[in-house]
């Protein structure tokens, strides 16, 4: 792979792997590799965020480092852990050893200097248990490093990520503070649930991805379900736009629409009509109200989209 | 450091969008990165780095849209670009304005009849002499709007205040693109006798005033992106300052109260915990202490989450209080994220709930509700007070705090202040608002005093600016 691809190669190698994206998705991965900034990836559910930090690591070939944030998430699960039990391990082994090493000394000062030449052995790194984000800066390799609903998370997580996010190192303190060897490429998603803190959302790129056109979705379609035929495609999709336009509980994504190609197409389907749609719709929508008013509004629904 | 970029983020932060130094630096990396050439790619590049919410994108796009009309052509190095972008400019808008040089070049062929822009032909009129007229006839358009965007620059247009200032900085930018030499020529032209020499008269005539549609459009362009923010932040100044009963006058009170109560959510939306030493957690203790085989080397301490205040507000919508009441009810159901539990009660002679109406309809349609209900008839607060303890004794704890706002003028009734200190003592907080000044308590029908006596705060609320002091003080000492 190319280690600065234009804007067009990233749009290509992404549609490669399957992932059809607009201008400002492709422009923000470049951008984001050239001025070496996180992507604060938002959207409503279902739009592809977490799937673009995929596409993203097998295009550029790196390795993909999942965190997903939940409520009380910390340091220790987030960056490293001290591995205690083979510290402790180690000192009842070694307990012998300690013997001889301290042979020949007199008092105790003598030995504490003694064992002090030996210098931290048991906070080294040998014995710290890297978790995520501490994996993302250690390769050697590049990662992609997806930090997955940052708004599930705590606070104090979001500040404790800011110094891992402006200078893409962090600091241990028994061992000082740990650069990435190679910069990752990361990504950030939220849901909104929550407004994320100024502080965080200065250090990223904000990229917004709503759901798609009609044009685009029929690409994603037809890339990521390919056996479709042309005409059920172009039916599905605008009846999936109609539902959008419905006040809904939870919209259809993208996601949902691409279920729904699939279901059809082992049903064996080539056109929309009534009783298909009315026993597929829960592929599509998740809550009863939504189901139940799709399900007053499909005449309209259908004759709009089977035009 | 490329200063159309940097009156571009001055636009910007006058349309609401807050750009740090920091963001500023990147978008300008941003932009050396992607080039002036491609205006959409520009537009999303700089949206990325500059515009951090759904909100301020939207901002963010208006504001490009309008700043890069036709100043975006002094950005720009290479002439064929500039032809693209205008193409591309021209077809993003339904309805483009017809430029300024196919205006004048209609103008040029209409009088002109036979002679086609080719210029084949004999020439139906002299050639014009001064710069401008040149330049004015010539019909090249970045020429044009190139010598427009530096003669705005050389007239500083972008200091622009008051909307009255227009004329002066629109005649000084056409000074300083050569006006008076134009003039000149036109005027000669015009008196000479020579049929050629007349038409050139009548064509720089005409070109000289669509010259002056477009510089005043520059302007007014300017004005609206520059002079906007500093006139904003003036009137905000003034609202927040002002006595309340004299905000009708401003329009965008409403919107000044949006943004404070914004900026109260995201001082408070943290919910603190506090430490409370001595409770130990015994669970999480032994879980921790498992990898180091049972040895509890940490120990972790039981944490207590700060509650959020349980409001009830009850408003006097009497006559000059209601104004007030509209206020904080206003900011209180704005807090709906760090204030979920507001209850509102309305009185005046008598006293009712109002919470429903807040929660069904929107905030202004609730307040003129309650002002209708309950705003008619002189002021009780004895009959109030008595209604509100029937209402909800019951539902007052030791987490409830009571915020009553009125100006404690009671026609010289019962004051019933036995009543109020019930309250005090079940609730938490009792915290009395006035609008008017302390001097003023105690005086003719005021009652403010014995009713102090048994509220744990009372506190002066005439403007903005004290409202939101005394919500945000509500909010971190709860």
């Amino acid at each position: 792979m190319p280690n600065n691809p234009s804007i067009e190669t990233i749009q290509q190698g992404f549609e490669a792997q399957g992932y059809i994206c607009n201008d400002a998705i492709a422009l923000s991965v470049f951008l984001a590799q050239q001025l070496e900034k996180p992507i604060l990836v938002e959207g409503p559910p279902g739009v592809g965020k977490t799937e673009l930090a995929k596409t993203t690591a097998s295009f550029l070939d790196y390795s993909l480092i999942r965190l997903q944030c939940y409520e009380g998430l910390d340091e220790s699960k987030a960056l490293y852990e001290w591995k205690y039990s083979k510290q402790l391990l180690y000192t009842q082994i070694l307990k012998d050893k300690l013997g001889d090493l301290l042979k020949g000394t007199h008092d105790l000062a003598e030995s504490v200097g003694r064992l002090h030449e030996f210098g931290d052995i048991f906070y080294s790194e040998d014995f710290i248990e890297p978790r995520p984000l501490l994996k993302a800066l250690n390769n050697p390799n590049g990662t992609v490093l997806l930090i997955d609903e940052i708004d599930k998370a705590d606070h104090e997580f979001e500040s404790f990520l800011l110094e891992m996010l402006s200078d893409f190192q962090i600091s241990v303190p028994e061992l000082g503070t740990i650069r990435a060897q190679k910069k990752p490429v990361v990504f950030l998603t939220s849901n909104n649930t929550r407004e994320l803190s100024d502080a965080l959302k200065r250090r990223c790129l904000h990229l917004y991805i709503p759901f798609p056109d009609i044009k685009l979705e029929q690409k994603i379609i037809q890339t990521r379900v390919p056996n479709v035929s042309e005409n059920l495609r172009q039916q599905l999709v605008e009846f999936v736009h109609n539902l959008r336009e419905l006040d809904l509980k939870k919209q259809p994504a993208i996601s949902e629409t691409i279920d729904w190609a699939r279901s059809l197409m082992l049903l064996h389907a080539d056109a929309l009509n009534k009783e298909l749609v009315t026993s597929t719709l829960n592929v599509l929508l998740k809550h009863e109200d939504d189901i139940s008013q799709a399900s007053n509004e499909l005449n309209t629904l259908l004759k709009s989209s089977s035009k | 450091m490329e200063t159309p970029l940097v009156e571009f983020f001055k636009a910007l932060r006058g349309a609401g969008v807050n750009v740090s130094t920091a963001e500023a630096i990147e978008a300008t990396q941003a932009a050396q990165i992607l080039g002036y050439s491609d205006r959409n790619q520009l537009k999303s590049g700089l949206g990325l780095v500059l515009a951090k919410s759904l909100e301020d994108k939207s901002r963010f796009d208006q504001c490009f849209d309008q700043f890069f009309q036709f100043s975006k052509l002094d950005n720009l190095s290479e002439h064929q670009s500039q032809q693209e972008l205008d193409q591309q400019g021209a077809s993003a808008e339904d309805d483009p304005p017809p430029s300024l040089t196919e205006r004048l070049q209609q103008l040029f062929n209409l009088p002109g009849g036979s002679s086609g822009p080719g210029g084949s032909g004999q020439p139906s009129m002299t050639q014009p002499q001064s710069p401008l007229g040149q330049l004015l006839l010539e019909g090249d358009n970045n020429a044009l709007a190139l010598a427009m965007a530096e003669a705005g620059r050389e007239a500083r247009v972008n200091e622009i205040q008051w909307m009255t200032q227009k004329g002066l900085y629109g005649r000084r930018m056409m000074q300083a693109m050569g006006l008076g030499e134009l003039e000149q020529e036109m005027w000669t032209a015009e008196a000479s006798d020579d049929s050629t020499q007349q038409q050139l008269g009548n064509a720089l005539r005409t070109a000289r005033d669509r010259l002056r549609a477009d510089v005043k459009g520059f302007v007014e362009q300017q004005f609206v992106l520059q002079a906007a923010a500093t006139g904003k932040k003036l009137r905000e100044e003034t609202m927040m300052s002002v006595r309340i009963e004299h905000l009708r006058e401003f329009k965008d009170v409403k919107n000044l109260v949006q943004k404070m109560a914004k900026k109260l959510i995201a001082t408070h939306s943290r919910r603190k915990k506090v430490l409370n030493r001595g409770m130990l957690d015994m669970r999480n203790t032994l879980r921790q202490s498992v990898p180091t085989g049972g040895i509890p080397f940490d120990v972790y301490w039981k944490k207590k989450r700060k509650d959020r205040p349980r409001i009830m507000a009850l408003c006097d919508v009497s006559g000059s209080v209601s104004q007030v009441s509209r206020f904080l009810l206003m900011f209180l159901f704005s807090l709906n994220e760090v204030l979920p539990k507001v209850r509102a009660f309305a009185f005046s002679s008598n006293l009712g709930e109002v919470t429903d109406a807040f929660n069904e309809l929107s905030v202004d349609e609730a307040i003129d509700y309650a002002l209708d209900t309950y705003g008619k008839g002189s002021t009780d607060y004895g009959q109030s007070l008595a209604d509100f303890t029937d209402l909800c004794m019951n539902d007052i704890d030791n987490r409830t705090t009571v915020i009553i706002l009125g100006d404690g003028r009671n026609n010289y009734g019962d004051d019933r202040a036995e009543l109020l200190k019930q309250i005090h003592l079940r609730s938490k907080k009792v915290i009395w608002l006035n609008p008017e000044a302390p001097m003023r308590w105690g005086t003719g029908d005021s009652e403010m005093l014995k009713y102090k006596a048994y509220c744990s705060n009372v506190a002066e609320c005439n403007s903005l600016r004290q409202l939101e002091r005394f919500i945000d003080r509500l909010l971190t000492h709860q």
